[in-house]
């Protein structure tokens, strides 16, 4: 696997691979302690935001499709196992939404700036739909209007409006070339 | 090159989301001492006392946000309070004279309060250090496990009522499934009275006692507790909110009565686990 960033599907020279490997695990454990103890005391109409899959796609932007899915993978599986929730499901909603998102990445021209506050505005409809979808398959209340209209886009507008700030971070982070687009937009 | 490339990238996700499945069919297969749960324990035992920190360290912030949050429902809640002050007044002069006569009778009739909690129990004292943020569980994570005596299915308070009860546990740090959860259900009785029923949580965060007959009289405002009946996991009598709705359909075998909780449960911070 690749860990050196890539746009557009050029690939560049990257960091050292181990560097990568520390900033990833950085990135991690700071979406870890962020969803799990800052994310449930920002609250809009009762949804909360959701660090993990904005980092999450953060960083498949930055890295690319595959780096994204086991990136997506671990944390999601891990926020899951830290909140006791079953094991399982975040992993496959956040492989998903890695991967999406760095081949959205790999395939399209990154110029336009907005392009992480679209791509994190996608990413948490497709999450919070396929979360729903796995509840109603647990055979869990999954109320359409209330979650359409109390989850999915209060959670989305607040993932959106925390995309730009944690974009630049996790771009800070993870350094390369191409450098804030969102603050040029 | 990049055909091969394509197809490892492929692979991987496939690969991965094939883990995901598996892992979540294995969770639910296996019993609750199985290595995905013991997996948990210990990560969560290594990752307790950074989000312990974590959540300290947020307390402040969270505070000032809270309190931001408070003063706007303040301004909107204003006039609603004022009503409400009016009658607060009224019944304030209504339970003195009440608690003057219930003096009168206690000391007549010698008896004795029965405590909340029976004498073999143990309080705990806990912090909640993380809590699912998702509409789907409500839950929190608190400090203390089985290094501290808390067992599986014990049940957690705070100075105002009922929390929940202990879910998943780990040496250093115990999950709990709040009342609002959709998985919880308590034996609750209503006071005065004694109406039975079973109350459950929602997805929406909203409570209400189900299975309670129609030839019951149940009134709003009326006090809702645990039954504490034998096999209830819960002692007896501790507070869980007032009756704010009761509605009866001809269709429906039971009458619905929603609950307001007296613990607020956006607020959690200090709580109590009741060990046996």
């Amino acid at each position: 696997m690749s860990l050196t960033p890539r746009i557009g599907g050029e690939v560049r020279h990257g960091p050292h691979v181990g560097l990568d490997l520390v900033r990833l695990f950085g990135a991690g454990l700071a979406a870890m302690l962020l969803q799990t103890t800052v994310s449930p005391h920002i609250g809009v109409l009762g949804a909360h935001p959701d660090f993990v899959l904005i980092i999450v796609v953060c960083v498949a932007l930055l890295r690319g499709a595959e780096v994204g899915a086991v990136f997506g993978f671990v944390v999601g599986g891990l926020v899951s196992v830290l909140l006791f929730e079953p094991a399982g499901i975040g992993a496959f909603v956040m492989v998903t939404i890695g991967y999406l998102s760095g081949r959205y990445a790999e395939t399209v021209d990154l110029s336009p700036g907005l392009l992480p506050v679209i791509a994190v505005l996608a990413a948490s409809l497709l999450g919070g739909a396929m979360y729903a979808l796995a509840q109603f398959l647990l055979e869990r209340q999954v109320p359409t209007y209330y979650v359409a209209t109390r989850v999915l886009v209060p959670m989305a507008v607040l993932n959106t409006l925390l995309a730009a700030p944690v974009y630049l971070v996790v771009h800070s982070l993870f350094g390369g070339e191409h450098h804030a687009r969102v603050l040029e937009a | 090159m990049g055909r091969r490339r394509a197809l490892r990238r492929r692979l991987v996700a496939v690969i991965l989301l094939l883990l995901s499945v598996a892992l979540l069919t294995l969770y639910f297969r296996e019993p609750s001492d199985g290595p995905v749960h013991h997996a948990q324990e210990r990560a969560l035992r290594l990752v307790a006392p950074l989000q312990d920190g974590t959540a300290r360290v947020i307390k402040p912030f969270r505070d000032s946000w809270n309190w931001v949050a408070d003063l706007f429902d303040a301004q909107s809640q204003n006039g609603d309070l004022r009503a409400e002050v009016e009658r607060l007044r009224q019944q304030a002069a209504r339970e003195l004279a009440l608690e003057r006569e219930n003096d009168e009778l206690r000391g007549l009739m010698k008896v004795r309060d029965d405590p909340i909690f029976p004498r073999d129990v143990t309080l705990v004292n806990a912090r909640v250090i993380a809590r699912s943020p998702t509409a789907w569980y409500s839950t929190v994570t608190v400090n203390v496990g089985t290094d501290d005596g808390v067992d599986l299915y014990d049940a957690v308070v705070n100075g105002q009522g009922l929390v929940g009860r202990v879910s998943s546990l780990s040496p250093n740090a115990a999950q709990v499934t709040l009342l609002t959860d959709q998985d919880s259900y308590v034996d609750s009785s209503i006071l005065p009275g004694g109406a039975q029923g079973l109350l459950a949580g929602s997805v929406t965060g909203d409570i209400s006692l189900q299975y309670v007959d129609k030839s019951q009289r149940v009134e709003r405002g009326q006090v809702v507790v645990t039954s504490g009946r034998t096999a209830s996991i819960y002692v007896k009598d501790i507070p869980i909110g007032t009756v704010s709705e009761v509605a009866q359909q001809d269709v429906e075998l039971y009458q619905s009565v929603s609950v307001v909780p007296y613990v607020d449960f956006h607020t959690l911070d200090l709580v109590m686990v009741v060990t046996r």
